[in-house]
Order: C-alpha cells, then structure tokens, then sequence
C-alpha cells in the first residue's frame, strides 16, 4: 500500500516555543492512523498545518502527492476535517449546515440532496436534518461534524478529537460509524486521541510528547516490543516455587506470599510448562495483556493524563 | 458565484432570524428622529423632518453595514470561520459574500425607515427620485460594509473590537452633519468632520433625497450640502465622488486583508470551546 500522507523533518515554532520538533512519519493509503499523546503534546498542531490552516515552520508535509504549503487548494479538495473545536453555524438547520459545505467544495447540485441523505443516514441524523443546530446535544454536533466532513468524498478524514466529551455510547457509536468507513469507503483516517482503548482499534499509533514523535507502529507491535504480560501467581510452597523460578530463568518480584512473575510473551509456552508443574500448587493465577498505557508509561515515563483510563 | 450567493443567503436568513436584532435597529432610529428632531427647526430649513430623516437613514446603513464586523467576528469566535477557510472556496468570494449581503441587510434598512417616512408625510416631485435614492443607499451600504470587513479581519480580539467599533461609530456619525448640522459644532470638531467620510455620504444622499440637486451654490452652503473649503466649493456630486473612491479603497483594503487575515489569532472566549 502506498503512503497517502508523508512527513519529513516538520518543526512548527511559535515565537520561541517549539510545539512540534523535527517529527517525521507516513500514513498508508486506507488505514486509520492514531496520533496519542498528553495535553500540549502538539497534536492539534500537526493537524492545522495538515489542513493547511497553520504555516510549517520547517519541513515538508505531503497529502495524496500535493505539498500542503504551496498546493493549499488541492489538498482541501483531498481532505475532509473535524477540528477539536466545534465549527458549526449554530444559527443554521443541519440541512442549511451540510448545503453551505457543498457550496464550499463545488459538490455537482443535483448530487446534493442524495449526498446530505447520504451522510445523515451513515450517523442515524435523518430526523434531526431541519433542526436548528444549537438544538442539538455535543454528541449529535460531533456526528453532524462528521457527516458534513464526507459530504465531498474526501481521500482523507482528519479528526482531532472525535470523541472527547462522548458519553460511552456515543462513542461507542462514533467509532463504528468511523471503521465502517475506512472499510466501506476506504478513507484514510488520521485521528487524534487522549484514550488508550481508542489508540488500540487503529492500525499504526504515533506517540507523541512534547512536540516529537516517541514510537510510531502497531498497537501489537508496540505492545510487543515494550510491553510484557503479567502473571500473578499465588502458590500453597512459595519457597519451592521460587527455587524453580530461578532454576528456570525467570524475572519475577516477590510480595509476600503472592508472586509477580514477569514473562515474556514469547516464553508463554514455558510459563505454562511450569504451570503445569505446579497444577495442584496454585491457589490463584491472573495473567495481563500489556496495553498502550503500559507502552505509553515506558516510552514517556509518565502516565497518559487520569481521564484516559475509564 | 455559487459561495457568493450561499454566503448572502445564509447572512440574510441570520439577520432575518434574529427579530431582536432586527426590531431594535428599526426602533432606534426613531427614537433619534425624536430626539433631534428640534435642532433642525432653523429657518433655512424648510422641511427639517425630512432633512433629519435622510441624516438618520444614512447613520443607520451606515452603523449596518458595520454589523459585517460583528457577524465575521462571529463567526470567527464560534468556528463557523474555520469550515469556510480549510475549504477550497476562494476567499475573495467569501469576502464579497460578506460585503455584498452586509450592504444588502443596510439598504433594505435603509428603505424600511424611508417607508416609514412616508407615513409621516415625506413626499418626492420626481417619482424618478426614488431610483436614485436606491442606488445612493446601496453605494452607501458598499462603501461602509467595505470598511467593516476591513475592520473586522484586522482585530485580533473580539472583545476589544466591541470597543473599537464603538470608537468608530460615534464620531463618525455625530461630526458628520447627519443628526446634528455641522454649523452646530465647534470649530475644531468641523474641521475635524471635514475628513468623515460620513459627512459628504451625509451631503451627497441629502441632496438626492431632498431633490436639491438643482440649488445654487448659495443655497446649498447654507443648506450645509456643500461645502467650501476656504474658497473651494465641494459641490454635492463631489461627494458623491468622494464617496466613490473611498469605496473602492475600503473594498480594495477588504478583501485584501481578509484574503491575508490569520484568523487562528482572533482570541476565543473560552466559553466557547466545546
Ligand atoms: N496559537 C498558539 N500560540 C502559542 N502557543 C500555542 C498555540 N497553539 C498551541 N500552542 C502551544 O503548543 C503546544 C501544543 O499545542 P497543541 O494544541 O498542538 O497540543 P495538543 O497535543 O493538541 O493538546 P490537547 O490534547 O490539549 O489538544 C502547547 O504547549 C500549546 O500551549
Ligand atoms: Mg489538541
């Protein structure tokens, strides 16, 4: 698959304070790539020069093979975008919201009815279409955002932020209408996210914090190369237990009578080996799949900020 | 073409929408037609109703046409700016959108109050009066919006801008003979009115509205329709001139600075953010 969106060397400086420093990475063509990372980690920023709301001030960015600071006009045709802040006309019905977006990007006029159905229907908004838009909740704004988003048939989706503030359904809800559309219409999704679980259903997360790009993969690999599952042991015969852990080359910590064994995911075949050695000895097991936090916590040091973890 | 009319549709339908907006902005004016209307009642004016009233009309698609400013701040602050700008549209015709309804919503204020004026006894000789009324309430309403636009992209708060428009309206509408005669004030402020715009806007839709295009130049210095600028005589069509070209230097610096404008850096009210 070819890269839809490519990043070289992109450093954006305001005054004298670097937001985002030398960063560098690429979108492949129809996959939803994830940038997570803290508060003021420079998402947005990244993002409004993306869409070419927001001069570089170095770097090259390139969408669909048209340079975003002197190709402007192109790369707007190529991308649909739903900014962290709302950008509504409150004043306006949905319908009025989603024609003025068609007007804007030359949408053929006899298209123009079948589209708005179109996108109203992909997030169940069809009975809201002649409402005002101030009559309508946070959530229903962020799918009508969404909707006005695709109506010219973008190549590329950028949303920044779609789900904060959702109550879980909502965003439960969000996210189907957003896979379903990398799947059916194969969009490319470049998303921003301060939710770990959100991170995990992309196909390539980039790190970010204080401005540069930490790690930059799959979830699985990410999870694989600094993540190790653990299994909490508990055993009648800790002192024989502990013996053949140190026989057999494990990393583990002691608390009490309970053992944290440390094993690697490639080793499970032994840990079960040794469980099995053990079968009438185990009082209590739980194994845990490393996550993004667990990748975030060992990249950045710091944990990913409270209201991430639900 | 199509952004142009889309954009003037929807500012029409805003202002049409919001009847808070659109009753004070009827009421007021009479309520300055009441107020001032005892200092026109000198002897060279005949008509001194009819003399005020073509000063309020003025004012008002002047301070109208202003309102550009405040709905693009709006529209700033509320997002609504940012949809526009990462689309492919042109900016030019964004701008035009804005400056053609802004004069638009102006000159129909403009007639609604000239209605109203015939109800309290405004009459033309010449029906052909009427048309040119027309076209000076639209020049006037381009002139002005022209200018908000201008102001509106160079502001870099919006609430400061509450006070820069407030700045702007109040001498540009009382040093410019439209309430109050410029004869009337004192002498540094006339020389002061001397460089309004909104003085030969006054003198040049006066002179149309009240059909005294054909006075002699005595008259229509008394009259305060022209004005004689040690020893050289504005006439009204002059200021028609003047207008003309202020026009098309506040439509020229416009669209330009709006074509330029960074509107990232207009200051939200937090309030605002989702
Ligand atoms: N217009 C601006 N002027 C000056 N500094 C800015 C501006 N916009 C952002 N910054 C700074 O740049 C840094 C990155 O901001 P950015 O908005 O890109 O972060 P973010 O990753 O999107 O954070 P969040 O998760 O809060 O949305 C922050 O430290 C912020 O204070
Ligand atoms: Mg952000």
């Amino acid at each position: 698959m070819k890269s839809i969106i490519e990043v070289r060397n992109y450093t954006k400086k305001y005054g004298d304070f670097t937001a985002v420093d030398d960063v560098s990475f690429s979108v492949k063509e129809g996959s939803i790539f994830a940038f997570l990372g803290p508060n003021g980690a420079g998402k947005s920023t990244t993002i409004n020069t993306l869409v070419t709301m927001m001069e570089k001030t170095s770097g090259t960015l390139i969408i669909d093979g048209k340079d975003v600071s002197t190709e402007k006009d192109e790369v707007r045709k190529a991308i649909g975008v739903v900014f962290q802040t709302q950008t509504l006309d409150e004043k306006m019905t949905v319908t009025e919201n989603l024609n003025m977006h068609c007007v804007f990007y030359g949408v053929p006029k006899n298209e123009v009815k079948d589209r708005i159905h179109f996108v109203l229907d992909l997030v169940d908004l069809l009975d809201w279409k002649d409402k005002s838009v101030s009559n309508l909740s946070g959530g229903m704004k962020r799918r009508v955002e969404i909707a006005r988003a695709l109506l010219h048939y973008p190549k590329v989706l950028f949303l920044d932020e779609p789900t904060s503030g959702l109550d879980p359904q909502t965003r439960n809800k969000m996210w189907e209408y957003i896979t379903r559309l990398q799947k059916e219409k194969n969009i490319t999704i470049f998303l921003t996210t301060h939710y770990m679980d959100e991170a995990e259903i992309c196909d390539h997360v980039a790190i970010m914090d204080n401005g540069k790009i930490m790690v930059d993969d799959t979830p699985a690999n990410l999870k694989r190369r600094y993540t190790k599952d653990k299994a909490t042991v508990q055993v009648k015969n800790p002192a024989l237990f502990e013996e053949t852990l140190i026989k057999e080359n494990f990393s583990f910590k002691k608390e009490k009578n309970i053992f944290h064994v440390v094993v690697d995911i490639d080793d499970i075949q032994q840990f079960l080996d040794l469980i099995q050695l053990f079968k009438n000895e185990v009082k209590d097991l739980e194994i845990k799949k490393g996550t993004l936090n667990d990748v975030f916590l060992e990249i950045t040091g710091k944990e990913i900020r409270e209201e991430a973890s639900e | 073409m199509r952004t142009i009319s889309a954009l003037w549709l929807r500012n029409i339908r805003g202002f049409v929408r919001d009847r808070v907006k659109l009753v004070t902005s009827l009421v007021i004016p009479f309520f300055f037609l009441y107020v001032f209307s005892s200092i026109f009642k000198t002897d060279q004016v005949e008509d001194p109703t009819a003399f005020l009233l073509a000063g309020i009309i003025v004012a008002t698609v002047f301070q109208t046409s202003l309102n550009i400013a405040t709905s693009t701040i709006d529209d700033t602050v509320s997002g609504f700016m940012k949809e526009i700008l990462v689309s492919p549209t042109s900016r030019f015709k964004v701008a035009l959108g804005q400056i053609l309804s802004a004069a638009t919503i102006a000159t129909a204020q403009g007639i609604l109050i000239l209605i109203i004026g015939f109800f309290t006894g405004l009459r033309f000789n010449n029906w052909e009066t009427i048309i040119y009324v027309l076209f000076a309430l639209m020049l006037v309403g381009l002139v002005f919006s022209g200018l908000g636009l201008f102001l509106a992209s160079m502001v870099k708060s919006a609430s400061t801008f509450q006070v820069v428009q407030q700045a702007v309206v109040l001498p540009f509408t009382f040093l410019s003979g439209a309430y109050i005669p410029i004869d009337f004030l004192p002498k540094v402020l006339k020389f002061v009115s001397y460089f309004n715009p909104m003085t030969y806007t006054t003198a040049f839709f006066r002179t149309i509205m009240l059909e005294k295009g054909g006075l002699p130049q005595g008259d229509l210095l008394k009259l305060g329709l022209a004005f004689d600028l040690n020893g050289f005589i504005i006439t009204p069509w002059m200021s028609g001139g003047i207008i003309a070209i202020f026009g098309a230097l506040f439509l020229y610096l416009a669209t330009n600075s709006f074509v330029r404008a960074d509107f990232n850096k207009i200051s939200r009210n937090p309030l605002v953010r989702r």
